[in-house]
């Protein structure tokens, strides 16, 4: 591996990577707004950028009718042609690359449970495996219950409880889509990999049926039947920002919503709205997508009409969406291009930093330019902690926190966190970064922090009612936010998750100013944080 | 009085960052009765004589009318050595905080001045945050003199003067040590710049005094410039530690107590509000369909039915009574076989017990090995390094070992 770093080419400055951006990237129409290059002080992030910043920090995007996904975003079409948008990765990559490079992912709460539900909900769902898992058939909760139950043998109040708490998070994380005791595929279910399906048909044929009731009331298609009667639309699953979303607007047109910069935001899309297109008839891809489909964009050859026999199906196809990083990663060899990717799938995925040696893409400083190159397409940029590297929200998109204009969208601020998520992530960060600061205890400038806060301290001397606190610390112990610490009967708790490796210098600096506002507002750093602001 | 006071101070570890707070802390005492100071060298030189002044008022208060005698005092100030309570006795009574009782010859109780006392109390807390909160109190207090309709317009001008005074020189340190190095910048400026708050108390007042006494202008000035002067030293203090400290230790300048209390005041929107503007990442775990297939079969499995071993269709009561189940039976057994091959003697080699066929004398050495294991059996195998190896034989090798009574 380290004939990249003595390689000739590798330091010669005419490197493909070095071509501008807009050389090949103003072709597309979505292609000019990308990125700014740095021209100014004040960059402004791309709309594809923005989206794909919304799609991470809120889950799946919802499109308009007609409305095509952005750059690098696979289009999940409904019949009445809207759809949701969610990101795909290059060359085929998903996150299991990380086992490969032996990168830990994010880790997964009880991840043995979900995803044993998660094959139950396969089972129960895809009832036609001569096409795709998703968007399959949708089930009622119970029958999945019942097909986890038959797989683990155990039908006690302790399981099924586990079992719904697996469901809620399947839902949180787009997985699966529950809502009135209907559950059917996520989302996130069409990123599988083709190749995976053979693996996943063997698994569903594996997994047992479960004896039927005896006592049926109701059949369970009437339960599918009488839970569908509402559109088909709207059993999307809600996007972690927005828990009541089913009951919102159908169509959010997803430009809107964004909180980027407020000019240029409207995309040609809107307007062109070819909402003619019938539901089984295969959207063109859009213009950057009509180079000759190459190996890395597999799903592109994915698009297909749904089979139309399912007529309780929620009807949906899967369309690939425009490439992204060709014109960044065709100038490499298959090497380069495999250690781009794998880089690219490590800073995004892994949960820590990675070692900067073990990468290629991060060793190699041309290779690592063109991986900052992608990441800024994605509203990303690379973030440095001694010799280890990961990645984080573009400094740009955050800069412009845009009060939420459109009601629809109903967006909180830009974490896509509730308000008792918010509050309490601030105790957390009180207690376990600024408290030990403050005593000299945590001399690094990181969020991150060996002093777990006490569940007790949340519990008693805080102004959350507890029943607020405790569902704000699951939801933030999903979302790695937090990690639960387990010391001892009692000495256990909560510090800053993984997320916060993430922050940027230019974040990490504003929060902790952030806090000293809130924290002291009358003291004279206060005063001169303010004054710093208004002067910058 | 506190009582923790009582508390042993010489246990504490002498380690670098005590010595250094016993410094600062002695050198506001220095500082503080520097007007009063007949030499430089009049002020205590270790903290912990000032803890025994402050234990033996605590005392004195606790005593009551009963006064205390020599001994009590002692008594109350067992946790220090006595050369220093001797010490601090000594000029506590040459300054009258510590008199005796009635003012006679051989007078055995003593009893301690009040003024002392607050006088202690006003060191304390000029310590504990460098005289912002006595700024505080008397910014309060000139409030209130101004406003009384019996002071006079030179008291004003006096009081006005006074304050321009104190800010001119609060400023000027702070520049001083917003100039010097940013280790002391840290350590000081905290203790020294205002809040906001005190600075709106003071135009507050300079205000009172300016509608009151318009005569008063030039020196209303002077104070507004002081209190300009002090405001602008505190924010370029601030500002310079803020600059300095980057993001590792600004959070270092406001004090735990601060933290703590906005954690458990704070109201939800308030705390929500720190994090406004921040992006995360949604939840989004990645579930690949070979980790599903491996939770799958990890799965705790159905206990499986037992299948029942086939069973003849013949009646059969089953091996029950087969075995004999007295309780030593085993013990006897054993004792048999090792009796049967010592006979008489006490040590009989194996070579001569071992019948020539396997597994007989398997079944043998599996019994001696039971009874050498046996520690209430009193018998044991002894092995020897010896080895015969017969081909033909059988056994074909064969160790040597002896069988003996232990007793």
């Amino acid at each position: 591996m380290t004939g990249t770093r003595l390689s000739p080419e590798a330091a010669d400055p005419d490197l493909p990577s070095s071509e501008p951006a807009g050389a090949r990237g103003s072709s597309g129409s979505t292609g000019a707004g990308r990125t700014s290059g740095g021209a100014g002080a004040r960059r402004v992030l791309g709309e594809d950028a923005v989206a794909h910043v919304r799609a991470r920090s809120g889950g799946p995007l919802r499109l308009g009718a007609g409305v095509a996904a952005p750059a690098g975003m696979l289009r999940l079409t409904r019949p009445d042609s809207t759809g949701q948008a969610l990101p795909v990765w290059p060359d085929a990559a998903t996150p299991s690359l990380l086992d490969e490079y032996q990168v830990s992912p994010v880790p997964v709460e009880r991840s043995g449970e979900t995803r044993r539900v998660l094959a139950a909900t396969l089972k129960c769902c895809w009832s036609d495996l001569s096409v795709d898992p998703w968007p399959g058939t949708p089930a009622p909760a119970e029958l999945i219950l019942d097909t986890y139950r038959a797989l683990i043998g155990r039908a006690d109040d302790l399981m099924r409880n586990w079992a719904i708490g697996a469901l809620r998070r399947l839902h949180d994380s787009a997985w699966i889509v529950m809502s009135d005791g209907v559950v059917s595929l996520g989302p996130r279910c069409a990123l599988w990999p083709v190749e995976s399906h053979a693996q996943l048909k063997e698994l569903v044929r594996r997994i047992p049926t479960p004896e039927q009731r005896d006592l049926t009331v109701v059949a369970d298609a009437d339960i599918v039947a009488a839970a569908t009667q509402v559109p088909h639309g709207l059993q999307e699953p809600p996007t972690a920002e927005q828990p009541s979303a089913a009951q919102g607007p159908l169509v959010v047109q997803q430009p809107s919503a964004v909180e980027g910069p407020p000019t240029a935001q409207q995309p040609p899309e809107v307007q062109a709205t070819p909402a003619a297109q019938g539901p089984l008839v295969v959207q063109p891809p859009s213009p950057e997508a009509q180079e000759p489909p190459s190996a890395q964009q597999p799903s592109e050859a994915r698009v297909r009409a749904q089979n139309p026999t399912t007529a309780t199906a929620v009807a949906g196809r899967v369309e690939g969406g425009a490439a992204e990083f060709d014109e960044l990663l065709s100038g490499y060899d298959e090497r380069r291009r495999a250690e781009l990717v794998a880089a690219f799938m490590a800073v995004e995925h892994g949960a820590e930093p990675v070692l900067e040696a073990r990468f290629g893409g991060l060793r190699d400083p041309a290779l690592r330019h063109t991986l900052a190159e992608m990441l800024a397409r994605r509203g990303r940029t690379l973030i440095q902690h001694r010799e280890r590297w990961t990645s984080g929200y573009d400094d740009a998109y955050r800069t412009d926190p845009a009060p939420p204009t459109t009601p629809g969208a109903g967006a909180p601020a830009a974490t896509g966190l509730g308000e008792s998520e918010r509050a309490v992530l601030t105790l957390v960060l009180v207690h376990s970064v600024a408290i030990p600061r403050a005593e000299g205890l945590l001399p690094d400038d990181t969020w991150l922090s060996p002093h777990p806060t006490p569940v007790d301290e949340l519990r008693r001397h805080t102004q959350l009612p507890i029943g607020e606190l405790e569902a704000a610390l699951r939801v933030l112990r999903h979302a790695g936010l937090l990690t639960q610490v387990k010391a001892g009967e009692e000495a256990g708790g909560y510090a800053p998750g993984p997320q916060f490796h993430r922050l940027t210098p230019a974040a990490r600096r504003r929060l902790q100013e952030e806090l000293i506002l809130a924290a002291g507002p009358h003291s004279p750093l206060a005063t001169a944080v303010r004054a710093r602001r208004s002067a910058g | 009085m506190r009582s923790r006071t009582l508390e042993p101070v010489s246990e504490q570890p002498l380690t670098l960052d005590a010595a250094l707070s016993e410094e600062a802390v002695l050198s506001t005492y220095r500082r503080m009765f520097a007007a009063l100071a007949r030499d430089s060298g009049a002020v205590v030189d270790d903290p912990a004589l000032v803890d025994i002044a402050e234990t033996l008022f605590a005392a004195f208060a606790e005593a009551g009318e009963e006064w205390l005698t020599h001994e009590q005092m002692r008594f109350a100030c067992r946790a220090y050595p006595g050369d220093q309570f001797d010490n601090r006795l000594r000029v506590l009574k040459g300054l009258g905080a510590i008199r005796e009782v009635f003012p006679k010859p051989n007078q055995l109780r003593y009893r301690a001045s009040f003024t002392s006392v607050v006088g202690l109390m006003f060191i304390r807390r000029m310590m504990d945050d460098g005289g912002q909160s006595e700024m505080h109190r008397l910014l309060a207090l000139e409030d209130l003199n101004v406003a009384d309709p019996r002071t006079t317009m030179e008291e004003a001008r006096q009081s006005a003067a006074n304050l321009a005074r104190a800010f001119r020189l609060w400023a000027l340190e702070l520049i001083t040590l917003t100039m010097g190095t940013i280790e002391e910048l840290r350590e000081q400026a905290p203790k020294l710049w205002g809040t906001e708050e005190i600075a709106r108390r003071a135009q507050g007042l300079h205000g009172t005094i300016l509608t009151r006494w318009p005569a008063l202008d030039r020196v209303c000035t002077d104070l507004r410039a002081a209190i300009y002067a002090y405001s602008d030293a505190s924010r370029r203090a601030a500002g310079r530690l803020a600059d300095s400290a980057g993001t590792t230790r600004n959070l270092t300048l406001l004090p735990t107590e601060t933290w703590r209390t906005f954690s458990q005041t704070a109201s939800r929107e308030r705390l929500a509000a720190v994090l406004d503007g921040f992006v995360f990442d949604a939840p989004a775990p990645w579930h690949d369909p070979a980790a599903i297939a491996r939770a799958v079969d990890e799965a705790p499995r159905p206990a499986p039915a037992q299948p029942t071993p086939p069973r003849s269709t013949l009646a059969d009561a089953g091996p029950e009574g087969s075995l004999d189940s007295a309780p030593n039976a085993a013990m006897e057994r054993l004792t048999e076989v090792a009796e049967s091959l010592l006979g008489a003697s006490s040590r009989v080699a194996l070579a001569d017990v071992l019948r020539s066929d396997w597994p007989s004398a398997r079944r043998l050495l599996a019994d001696l090995t039971t009874v050498d294991l046996r520690p209430e059996l009193p018998y044991r195998l002894v092995w020897a390094d010896d080895l015969t190896i017969s081909p033909g034989g059988e056994p074909a090798w064969l160790s040597h070992g002896y069988l003996e009574r232990t007793s």
